[in-house]
């Protein structure tokens, strides 16, 4: 049990984060804001923080997450007898979609590295959001809106109870989710052949590492977190999907800030992240509207050239081989 | 009809091609030396579109003039950002100059919002224009179409018969051997990245020729991701590769456009778009060094 004595700060720090919000009026927004960021950038981090591979393009997950929910609710909620079932219907189909586009991906793109491996993800992703548009599926530009759809299966007090608390709720379990999962493979098999291939791949086909098979299990792994969580942060909560919206490359961008900030390839780190990330976002969003981006840019490009290997990253360098090692990693 | 109105189409993605083209080759310069992908590539086009916006409607300077401006500014910027940020990531992983150049494009972004403001703009330079029997071609796109051969002539034979240029490609294909002979690896960075930005920067003023009231804050990401497939067609590193890989890109895009149209019930514009993606998928599985690459 040792090994996974790094899963108690995460978890306690979600705790308390539910805690806040769900005890303390007015608090509830703010800490789901923060869970988001933390799910995603721990999801992102599965696959980027063992591997070294940088997925730009991992926003398609989120997205196609969203477009599942999205699809899953509106062509089912007219049967009544399957009651709260059309979120798991909705919850299904976004693990689907994700799947294929995972599948996809990593038949195409995992053959290819470094530069070539992250224009091909911003490829997928662009090549997606311009197909839906243009080939007007699923609504086209127009998106799909659902929201109506809930209130007909649910009725309305249920509906807002479910976009105002049970989604963010999810955005928890799945956060959690993501750090059990990403504890489990640094722990495991997987891991081990994972930080091989980062350190050198070549090397570690020679060793006779299936790198295809592990690169693809940490691939798929981190999408369907990703798309899970668009399913419900973005899905469920606010019940509408335009591809303009939502096939962003910002976010990822976002994702990557949050593991940046908290430290790549560790545990701890995307939760540290998220938080400093999410509290900073929205001090600035209500201290200066409409700058936010202007000053997040050139901290970005502070901490990538002073302050590379995070907070995290950090501490761990000074709690060494101090007791308070074996639970940060 | 559809026969003509193709190939007025194709004369005009020739044309864009051509600045296309221009606006890649700094991608790629800047990959081959350093290795480096530009991600807040689209921003300095963005950038050269507003000088040649406030030269020519604050000042009104000739769009032919603000070439060179465009140049020394872009330079200026290359050299500003080399010395800041990108010398100190050269070494580093991915992750690290993806994000920094990324973030240079938000800055950029965010400054030139902050001067200008967010509106679309646009100018209008009223030279005339040439009637053909298929189409009618604005005389200012030729100029851009000719300024943009000019520049990648230029750029062809600096790098073919000059020292420096020589030095710039022995880095290009080996950087410690380039070191080995005494070739000072540093400075050669630092002046491809800015010779790099100076080309994308240009390439801006000659985009504004095509797109009459198109200047805004945020028109750079679609270039940005139009010169990655470009860039890839063309072989990544190679610039000139992606000269010839904008000019067939122009080709097929506006050839693509015209056949999407006729599709009843379909956007055609965003189809277009998603039509570069896909061949970058398929060219990226085949053949992962480009169409004009090496081996």
């Amino acid at each position: 049990m040792v090994k996974y004595y790094p899963l108690i700060p995460v978890l306690a720090i979600y705790l308390v984060m539910f805690l806040i919000g769900f005890y303390i009026e007015g608090m509830w927004q703010m800490v789901a804001l923060l869970a988001f960021y933390c799910a995603l950038g721990q999801s992102w981090n599965i696959f980027m923080g063992m591997t070294g591979y940088v997925d730009f393009g991992y926003v398609t997950f989120i997205a196609l997450g969203t477009y599942g929910m999205a699809l899953g609710i509106s062509y089912t909620h007219q049967y009544e007898w399957l009651g709260i079932g059309i979120i798991f219907i909705g919850l299904i189909l976004a693990l689907f979609l994700a799947s294929l586009s995972a599948l996809l991906e990593s038949f195409i793109a995992l053959r290819l590295r470094g530069a070539y491996f992250a224009i091909a993800c911003i490829g997928i992703n662009e090549g997606l959001k311009h197909f839906i548009e243009g080939a007007r599926i699923w609504g086209g530009s127009d998106g799909i809106i659902f929201y109506g759809a809930l209130i007909q299966a649910f009725g309305r007090e249920t509906s807002n109870h479910l976009t105002a608390f049970w989604a963010d709720f999810a955005v928890f379990i799945i956060a959690a989710l993501a750090a059990i999962l990403n504890i489990y493979y640094m722990r495991s098999k997987i891991g081990y052949a994972l930080t091989a291939v980062r350190e050198d791949e070549d090397a570690a086909k020679v060793m006779g590492i299936n790198t295809t098979k592990y690169k693809t299990i940490a691939f798929l792994t981190s999408g369907l977190l990703g798309a899970a969580v668009g399913a419900f942060a973005w899905g469920v909560k606010l019940a509408h999907v335009y591809p303009g919206d939502v096939f962003v490359i910002h976010y990822t961008i976002e994702c990557i800030v949050v593991v940046l900030l908290g430290g790549a390839g560790t545990l701890l780190g995307p939760v540290v992240g998220g938080l400093v990330y999410g509290l900073s976002k929205y001090w600035l969003a209500v201290v200066l509207p409409g700058f936010q981006l202007l000053v997040f840019a050139p901290i970005i490009i502070i901490i990538i050239v002073v302050f590379p290997e995070g907070i995290i990253g950090f501490v761990k360098q000074k709690t060494k081989s101090t007791p308070l090692a074996r639970y940060i990693i | 009809m559809i026969l003509q109105l193709l190939a007025g189409n194709l004369i005009h993605g020739l044309l864009l091609g051509g600045v296309y083209g221009l606006a890649t080759m700094g991608l790629s310069l800047i990959f081959g030396v350093m290795n480096v992908v530009n991600v807040g590539h689209g921003a300095f086009i963005m950038v050269g579109a507003f000088i040649t916006l406030t030269l020519f409607s604050v000042l009104g300077i000739s769009p032919v003039l603000a070439i060179p401006v465009a140049l020394l500014m872009g330079m200026a910027l290359g050299f500003f950002f080399f010395y800041t940020v990108m010398r100190r990531l050269i070494k580093a992983p991915e992750l690290a100059s993806l994000l920094a150049t990324f973030a240079i494009g938000i800055l950029l972004e965010e400054v030139v919002k902050l001067i200008f403001g967010a509106d679309f703009r646009g100018y209008n330079w009223g030279l005339g224009k040439i009637v053909l029997p298929i189409t009618v071609i604005p005389l200012s796109k030729i100029y851009a179409f000719i300024g943009s051969i000019v520049i990648a002539l230029f750029l062809y034979f600096w790098f073919s018969k000059t020292r420096l240029g020589t030095a710039v490609r022995a880095v290009v294909e080996d950087s410690e051997g380039a070191r080995v002979c005494g070739v000072n690896v540093g400075w050669i960075y630092a002046l491809s990245f800015a010779i790099g930005i100076g080309l994308t920067v240009m390439s801006g003023v000659m985009l504004t020729m095509f797109i009459p009231v198109g200047i805004n804050p945020y028109m750079g990401g679609v270039y940005t991701l139009k010169a990655f497939v470009i860039a890839v067609l063309g072989g990544l590193s190679s610039p000139y590769g992606a000269f010839f890989a904008g000019l067939i890109f122009g080709l097929i895009e506006n050839g693509a456009y015209v056949l999407f149209a006729q599709i009843p019930g379909v956007a055609p514009f965003p189809l277009t778009v998603s039509l570069a993606f896909w061949m970058l998928f398929f060219l990226l599985l085949i053949k992962p060094t480009g169409l004009l690459g090496k081996k």
